[in-house]
């Protein structure tokens, strides 16, 4: 036996040594991970287990004025995929289940690559039921597969509003980046419209439930009763000042055409009818959108997506002729007693310009009437360039109304100053007799053309065209109203008089728009065809009803139709019907319940 | 058994009490890693039995006359090898790995029972009077002895039961007194097949430095050429087993060398044990409260990652206790193979030492991520009745040796 070296002192230490030493660095490290990163490790041991289940809340409805019920939510199912569960083996069957084409998985996986493995990826919505009745049976050969009931919008009333109400769509990733803390990948959010406009109104509060789950994400429990338990809060219903009714009425009037209208209670400003045509079906943006419908729509020439109401501009024609004549008389530069003869046109500033007809002697109200050019030719000059354009605007032309949607534009006035800059210091004056009938560089929309309108039949006195009246708060269950910021314009009422009876005469009288005339209400309005250098005349009716307590004013566009008296007019007449027939049939019925 | 008036000369009351604490907080940790998993309902009230069964083995082998064990050596040793064969042939795959062996419905895994067998029959050649590791055929020896089984187990193949082999027979060596060139030549064979692993790059650098350490040496130009030989044939091997591996070994391999190339695949596990450790904190979470454990996130936990039960439930006070009470086992076993005067013994405890101080470094250090994950168990704390039946034997011997220290001074 060797002493030096078997079990000798040194080797003995040596032993000692790699004991203590594997020892010590076992301890080490335990005081590392339990100590001093224990709160590292205990978050993420909580995210291991315990699991944060989003609720997503009911979205507000939309209700009409009279608390009908526009827009609603109706229960749908979704299929999800999970990654990390999910095996493409199961590809074919799911994709024959789903009606979808062979190999759409596959590509729909690829797409969401970027998300969590964890992460459920909605593959195909609104899945009837059968589907998932069939899918549930045979769960084991959907591994990763699930499903949830989900909310589509639904349309009760078949109303539309296509461009107004907007739809939802899955969130972008810059509005995901906004919100992050809001909103998840794949949550739908107000995409266009009152959807989008209203949205932190409508969407609600989600509410998060915990639960414990094991390796294999299976729940075990929910956890700790109501303690972190956040529940739900459904969106807050929007009450509009749409006329379900008359929405449906005014949508169907434009059914084929293009155009737009836009109808105004004159005393709030609250809007009765927002249209845009050609509209799409909303119905088709509730659940699956196909490439397809949407593909057409976006290549469709009339462009459906565009609200024409607050977006399309097009010189406003012979309605511009009531803004001129308040803008004369009220600057005094005519009287209701000035007349001038019309002999069916007459010369410019070097240029002739025509009237429809040979009216003879016409003051200010039978020019409004019969639509006299002539009649505003001399005006215009009269009032000059400054002051016309100083009305224009002082009526909310050339400028956003602030309605309550996205994209408004403002259109436009010229002043002299536009046509120093387009001609010159000697630009040609002549430019100001088509301003005087509405043609040329003015550009308007329907709803400043409504607006105007309202401010006249309200006498100088309306609110900012709107849509939300208010919204009932989920929470504490109160109505909560939307104040309007009221318009004022100082006119004298003599002027609006004078005028008013013009746009009288324009329905009852022997005007543009006799044809149009009810047996019951009266009606004021003035016709307008806006020539069209492109094609086929626009057709313009503005009007309000009834004459000595108007309750409705309007605007209406119908493009490439011809003359407003014969296109735009009677659908004027057919709104008027819609909504004060009716309500004088309600207060007819009332008078006879109180008897 | 023959107690007589020094009962405390005899046994070691404290020892006994050290591996009893840990087969108690073993059954603890068993029975909470288990109660939620129906796979393995029943295994706390089999762990019960296999306790009781190795506590009655430790007294018999305790008991027995010392000398028996140097005369079993060689039979004990053989059939063993013979029994790794038969498994080699017949065994259960489990895992990926053959290593059960099944008598009816007992099923055992004969690579522990050659554990024992090799420690003893290493001991056994090494205590011989004329052995000595400077002579060139007397190291060749060692090796076949130490290296048929671990070669046997490769086949199975089992990764963590090679390296306890390897454990066993370097410290072995180490402790009959190897010198340095000759702990050279047995070790540079496993560093160039370790070497290999990492790419040709560190392979060629390997054999540059092993060839200058060669003629730093002087040996003689044979067998210096040799002994390079060996090693260069040692790279290829090694090249040649890791392809002839499971992938699930391989993987394993890789994901150690590489612990992000597989952060979900093997090192999920890694992970996990990490976050229930981690997560317990100073008092841990309570006995039967660790989400981690109780949630199955680790799978089969009591067997390979039972520490990670002690370590969520129990904190860093029960992770530290556990730690202590191996540590004292240690320092006494150490005790007994420096004050045993017979080299077979001390050879013997000393391999007994390397035996349980290699599993219960790895396996913890696999638990708290300083290890790669390799499936060895925690002795005396995991879930399995082979092993811990061949520890308490392992034991047993130990407890012997001390009762008869006397008797050979």
């Amino acid at each position: 036996m060797k002493a030096e070296n078997f079990a000798s002192q040194n080797r003995k230490t040596i032993m000692l040594g790699i004991i203590v030493i594997g020892f010590s660095f076992l301890l080490v490290r335990l005081f590392q991970m339990q100590i001093l990163q224990k709160s590292f490790y205990d978050q993420k041991s909580q995210n291991n287990s315990v699991k944060k289940i989003e609720k997503i809340p009911v979205r507000g409805l939309f209700l009409d004025r009279n608390k009908n019920v526009l827009v609603n939510n109706l229960p749908f199912y979704s299929i999800f995929i999970t990654r990390a569960d999910y095996n493409t083996e199961q590809n074919k069957l799911l994709e024959s289940v789903l009606n979808l084409d062979e190999g759409y998985i596959d590509k729909f996986l690829e797409d969401n690559k970027k998300f969590s493995k964890y992460f459920q990826l909605r593959l195909k919505r609104d899945v009837p039921f059968n589907v998932i009745a069939w899918i549930e049976e045979n769960i084991e050969h959907f591994e990763g597969v699930n499903y949830k009931v989900e909310f589509q919008r639904g349309y009760p009333l078949d109303v539309m509003g296509a461009q107004m109400f907007g739809y939802l769509n899955e969130i972008t990733q810059s509005e995901l980046n906004k919100n992050k803390n809001i909103y998840k990948q794949g949550d739908f959010i107000g995409s266009t419209g009152l959807e989008k406009e209203y949205e932190t109104i409508l969407r609600g509060e989600k509410g998060f439930e915990y639960i414990l789950v094991d390796s294999r994400q299976k729940l075990i429990k929910k956890l700790d009763d109501n303690k972190n338990t956040i529940h739900a809060v459904k969106g807050s219903d929007l009450i509009l000042s749409i006329d379900a009714e008359l929405q449906k009425v005014a949508e169907e009037s434009l059914k084929g055409k293009r155009g737009a209208i836009v109808a105004i209670e004159p005393k709030t400003g609250e809007i009765l009818a927002m249209v845009s045509a050609p509209d799409f079906d909303l119905n088709k943006f509730a659940s699956v959108t196909s490439d397809e419908y949407f593909k057409n729509l976006i290549n469709d020439p009339a462009k459906p997506f565009f609200n024409r109401a607050i977006m399309s501009v097009k010189p406003p024609g012979s309605t511009f002729k009531i803004l001129e004549a308040i803008t004369a008389l009220e600057l005094g530069v005519i009287d209701k007693n000035i007349t001038y003869n019309c002999t069916g046109g007459g010369e410019f500033y070097g240029r002739y310009f025509k009237c429809d007809a040979v009216h003879g002697r016409v003051n200010v109200i039978q020019a409004i009437e019969h639509s006299c050019n002539v009649f505003f030719y001399n005006t215009i000059y009269k009032i000059g360039m400054k002051k016309w354009n100083e009305y224009a605007e002082k009526f909310g032309f050339g400028k956003k109304t602030g309605v309550d949607l996205a994209n408004e534009v403002s259109g436009f006035i010229p002043d002299e100053n536009y046509y120093i800059k387009e001609y010159g210091k000697n630009w040609p004056k002549s430019i100001m007799a088509s301003l005087a009938i509405g043609q040329g560089e003015i550009s308007v929309d329907p709803i400043q053309l409504a607006q105007f309108t309202s401010i006249v039949a309200n006498n100088g006195d309306t609110f900012k065209p709107h849509i939300l009246k208010g919204y009932i708060d989920e929470k504490t269950n109160k109505y909560v109203s939307i104040n309007a910021k009221p318009i004022h314009i100082a006119i004298d009422k003599d002027v609006l008089d004078l005028v008013k009876k013009g746009m009288f005469l324009v329905v009852n009288g022997r005007g543009t728009a006799y044809a149009s005339r009810l047996p019951d209400i009266m009606m004021a309005g003035k016709t307008g065809t806006a020539e069209n250098p492109h094609g086929a005349d626009h057709a313009l009716f503005i009007g309000f009803a009834p004459f000595d307590d108007p309750q409705i004013a309007f605007s209406i566009i119908v493009e490439n139709a011809g003359f407003g008296a014969s296109h735009a007019a009677p659908i004027g007449k057919l709104l008027v019907q819609t909504y004060l027939g009716k309500k004088l049939n309600n207060e007819t019925n009332n008078k006879l319940a109180v008897k | 058994m023959h107690i007589n008036y020094k009962f405390k000369d005899k046994f070691d009351i404290w020892f006994f009490a050290t591996f009893i604490l840990l087969l108690c907080i073993g059954l603890l940790a068993i029975y909470s890693a288990t109660q939620n998993n129906s796979f393995a309902e029943n295994n706390f009230i089999k762990q019960l039995f296999w306790v009781g069964i190795g506590i009655i083995i430790f007294f018999i082998v305790f008991s027995i006359p010392t000398n028996s064990f140097k005369i079993i050596a060689w039979p004990v040793y053989l059939f063993s090898v013979l029994l790794l064969l038969v498994v080699i042939v017949f065994g259960r795959k489990i895992s990926g790995a053959k290593s059960w062996l099944y008598l009816g419905s007992l099923g055992f895994q004969p690579s522990e029972i050659a554990k024992i067998s090799t420690i003893l029959a290493l001991s056994s050649f090494l205590s011989k009077k004329d052995v000595d590791l400077e002579k060139f055929k007397d190291i060749l020896i060692a090796l076949a002895i130490g290296l048929t089984p671990v070669i046997l187990i490769l086949l199975e193949p089992d990764m963590g039961t090679v390296l306890v082999f390897i454990a066993i027979f370097l410290t072995i060596i180490f402790w009959k007194g190897i010198s340095l060139f000759s702990l050279f030549i047995v070790l540079s064979p496993g560093i160039v097949a370790l070497s290999s692993l990492f790419g040709t790059v560190p392979f060629i650098l390997t054999l540059a430095v092993i060839a200058l350490i060669l003629i730093f040496f002087k040996k003689g130009i044979i067998f210096s050429g040799s002994l390079f030989a060996i090693n260069l044939a040692a790279g290829f091997f090694t090249d040649f087993v890791y392809h002839a591996l499971s992938p699930h070994q391989q993987i394993r391999i890789k994901s150690f060398l590489d612990p992000m190339s597989d952060p979900l695949g093997s090192g999920y596990n890694s992970i996990q044990a990490k976050v229930a450790i981690g997560s317990g904190g100073l008092f841990g979470k309570g006995f039967l409260e660790g989400h981690q454990t109780q949630l199955n996130f680790i799978p089969e936990q009591w067997t390979d990652f039972i520490y990670c039960v002690i370590g969520e439930e129990f904190g860093f006070i029960g992770s530290t206790i556990t730690l202590i009470l191996f540590l004292i086992l240690f320092l006494k076993i150490l005790k007994i193979a420096t004050t045993t005067k017979d080299e077979f013994l001390s050879l013997t405890i000393i391999g007994i030492l390397s035996l349980f101080f290699i599993h219960f470094i790895i396996n913890i250090g696999m638990a708290v991520g300083i290890m790669p994950v390799i499936g060895i168990p925690l002795p005396l704390v995991s879930y399995g009745g082979s092993s811990l039946i061949v520890n308490m034997a392992l034991l047993g011997i130990v407890a012997n040796v001390f009762r008869t220290r006397k008797n050979y001074t």
